[in-house]
């Protein structure tokens, strides 16, 4: 055994040296998300190893799709591609790039510079595509995954403060823990996603596709890095929990999902249109956390309480009735005042396409709120009073519709985050619009 | 700013070849003196799965930093996965909170996710370069060594099988410390590695 282990390691040693990885681009001129103030002469494009340039390895594309690079050609030890470029006029431009790698791989990449206006962001770059429906659908699987974590998280501490039955708390983990891997894998699948519509390069050829610029250089991008690292945590956090007993590790597993689900107030509309602030990404964090904690708990109340601890369903089902009155006062009031602040004009919401989403979403959530003030008025008195018997499976029954109203909620959601909102009006030069009002 | 701080790809593959490095030499000293004496100080079964767990939440960084190509993206995503994955089975296996056996397939099924990703993400043939050869040793290697923990889920008391898993860790150790260049660190050594590609 060690005789063959050896001859592994001296196989291995002996290789020539050549690199293990695919080339990766180290350094652009001009800069990804560079603002030039005069026309650049070329584009040089420099690579940690050796490359071979293709035709077409450097287009530079005006907004309208028209290549104005010159042919590429690879220099400086085959490590850098240059291309030559005409005086370029006033612009955003992209800059899409493929090489052969030193092991035969073909990468490829997308950034964007301006000349002497601001580059737009890599997702928008030319040729790229918006979010599609499997990106909404996507979407509201995060939010789903979400919810199980962080409701469940919130329901375990704020509901059912005490032990629960051992039945029950596995079910609990088990709930949380599928919250927590899906939340990781739907974030990855994501970003792919994203990084497929920004490259919009074929299967085999988007695998090889330079995803550097989405992550380091756009909010969604760093929010994808900070969520994924932070859920890893709290997926750590949960597993100690369950591996030792403890519940500390719950609390700090609920304060990190907390902390780290406002990535998607900050990367959102609310932190990126205009009139945003710190007031309209506060709001959005609450809107979100008021929205997880409400079906995570309803979840939790089907899916664990009811099927596993039978002597819990009265004291939680009331407790979290009294919750939910909060979490709806709390969304409610975000969710008015993110509307006032997207919605320049009350025609808006019949006239664009978001307004039509958040039409159908405030609709759905009429419904969901009727159904819980059903529990909230007439389920929690009997259930206080000690009725039971068919009661309490018809309740359970009600539950369930509630939670897949819930559920069309955060399809709606998703939906809503991926669409545009109308575009607010531009404020008009102070001596016009002086010279309006005489 | 995070690219002024991120390490060199080359340290980062020498530190994990170091941390399965540990997990091979933790692994062989259990098989040698057997389950019953290194049990009898408790902490010592949570180490290699301990290990394991902590190396699978390291992994992440790597993933989410160094995106500079999608497969790549994906495949240290998996290894982080299948990292923690088979190092939370196996401490809760010690631990008492799991009692099946069976649980220690995650580390079959750990093997089997890795060497698929290495074969995956490689589309050269073996001597294409130093590169493919690599992924596709680490690879088949992984894979072939699958059959360790499998032995082991069904009989744990095999010498055998614990030598024959703990050895998969130390060749992928020596193979991770080959796996990257050495020239961006120490400069091109020798001519007799070829031209310098980087």
């Amino acid at each position: 055994m060690r005789r063959a282990l050896l001859l592994v390691a001296l196989a291995a040693l002996a290789l020539p040296a050549s690199a293990f990885a695919h080339a990766s681009l180290k350094k652009e001129t001009p800069a990804y998300g560079q603002e030039l103030a005069v026309s650049p002469r070329q584009i040089v494009l420099q690579f940690d190893q050796t490359v071979q340039a293709l035709p077409k390895s450097i287009q530079v594309l005006t907004p309208d799709g028209k290549n104005l690079a010159g042919s590429p050609r690879a220099v400086t030890s085959q490590r850098e591609l240059v291309a030559s470029l005409p005086r370029l006029p006033t612009g955003p431009y992209t800059i899409r790039w493929q090489a052969i790698s030193n092991d035969g791989h073909i990468v490829s990449g997308v950034y964007t510079f301006g000349v002497r206006v601001k580059a737009p962001p890599v997702t928008s770059a030319v040729g790229a595509q918006g979010p599609t429906h499997t990106e909404d659908i996507v979407r509201w699987l995060y939010f789903v995954a979400l919810a199980l974590v962080v409701g469940g998280l919130g329901f375990r501490l704020l509901i059912v403060r005490g032990p629960l039955p051992p039945r029950a708390e596995r079910r609990f983990f088990w709930v949380t823990g599928i919250g927590a891997v899906s939340l990781l894998q739907v974030g990855i699948l994501t970003f792919l996603l994203r990084g497929e519509d920004m490259l919009q390069l074929p299967f085999g050829l988007f695998w090889y596709g330079d995803l550097s610029p989405l992550a380091n250089g756009t909010r969604f991008g760093q929010t994808f890095i900070a969520m994924t690292l932070g859920f890893v945590l709290v997926t750590a956090f949960l597993y100690l929990s369950w591996l030792l007993d403890i519940v500390w590790p719950l609390r700090v597993a609920f304060a990190l999902g907390l902390f780290f689900a406002s990535g998607l107030s900050l990367s959102g509309h609310s932190a990126a249109d205009a009139g945003h602030s710190w007031v309209s990404e506060l709001a959005d964090w609450v809107h979100l956390t008021a929205a997880m904690l409400w079906v995570g708990g309803l979840v939790m109340l089907l899916a664990v309480i009811w099927p596993a601890a039978p002597e819990l369903r009265r004291t939680a089902f009331l407790r979290f009735s009294r919750l939910a009155t909060v979490l709806v006062a709390c969304l409610l009031a975000a969710g008015t005042y993110l509307s006032v602040l997207r919605f320049p004009n009350v025609h808006d919401l019949w006239t664009t396409g978001y307004g039509h989403v958040l039409l159908i979403k405030l609709s759905l959530v009429a419904l969901a709120l009727l159904w819980g003030a059903a529990h909230h008025f007439v389920a929690a008195p009997r259930l206080a009073a000690g009725d039971s018997g068919t009661f309490v499976g018809k309740l359970s029954r009600s539950m369930l519709g509630e939670s897949a109203v819930a559920m069309a909620v955060l399809l709606a959601a998703a939906f809503l985050v991926n669409t545009n909102p109308p575009p607010q009006p531009t404020p008009r030069a102070p001596v016009a619009a002086h010279a309006a009002r005489r | 700013m995070i690219a002024g701080i991120m390490p060199q790809a080359e340290f980062v593959h020498w530190w994990f070849a170091t941390g399965f490095l540990m997990l091979g030499l933790v692994l062989f000293a259990e098989a040698l003196v057997g389950p019953e004496v290194w049990g009898m100080r408790p902490w010592r079964t949570y180490i290699w799965p301990g290990l394991c767990f902590v190396m699978g939440i390291l992994m992440w960084p790597v993933m989410t930093f160094f995106t500079n190509s999608a497969i790549h993206m994906v495949a240290h995503g998996s290894w982080a996965e299948v990292l923690m994955l088979c190092g939370a089975a196996e401490l809760g296996v010690a631990r008492g909170k799991l009692h099946s056996q069976y649980w220690r397939l995650t580390s079959s099924l750990a093997l089997i996710v890795s060497g698929t990703a290495f074969l995956v993400h490689e589309q050269n043939h073996w001597l294409f370069a130093r590169a493919a050869f690599l992924h596709h040793t680490l690879g088949w290697t992984a894979l072939v060594f699958a059959a360790f923990p499998l032995m082991l889920a069904l009989r744990p008391r095999s010498m055998f099988a614990a030598s024959g898993f703990a050895t998969f860790f130390i060749v992928l150790a020596v193979l991770l410390y080959c796996d990257r260049d050495v020239a961006p660190i120490f400069g091109h050594l020798s001519q007799f590695a070829g031209p310098p590609h980087r």
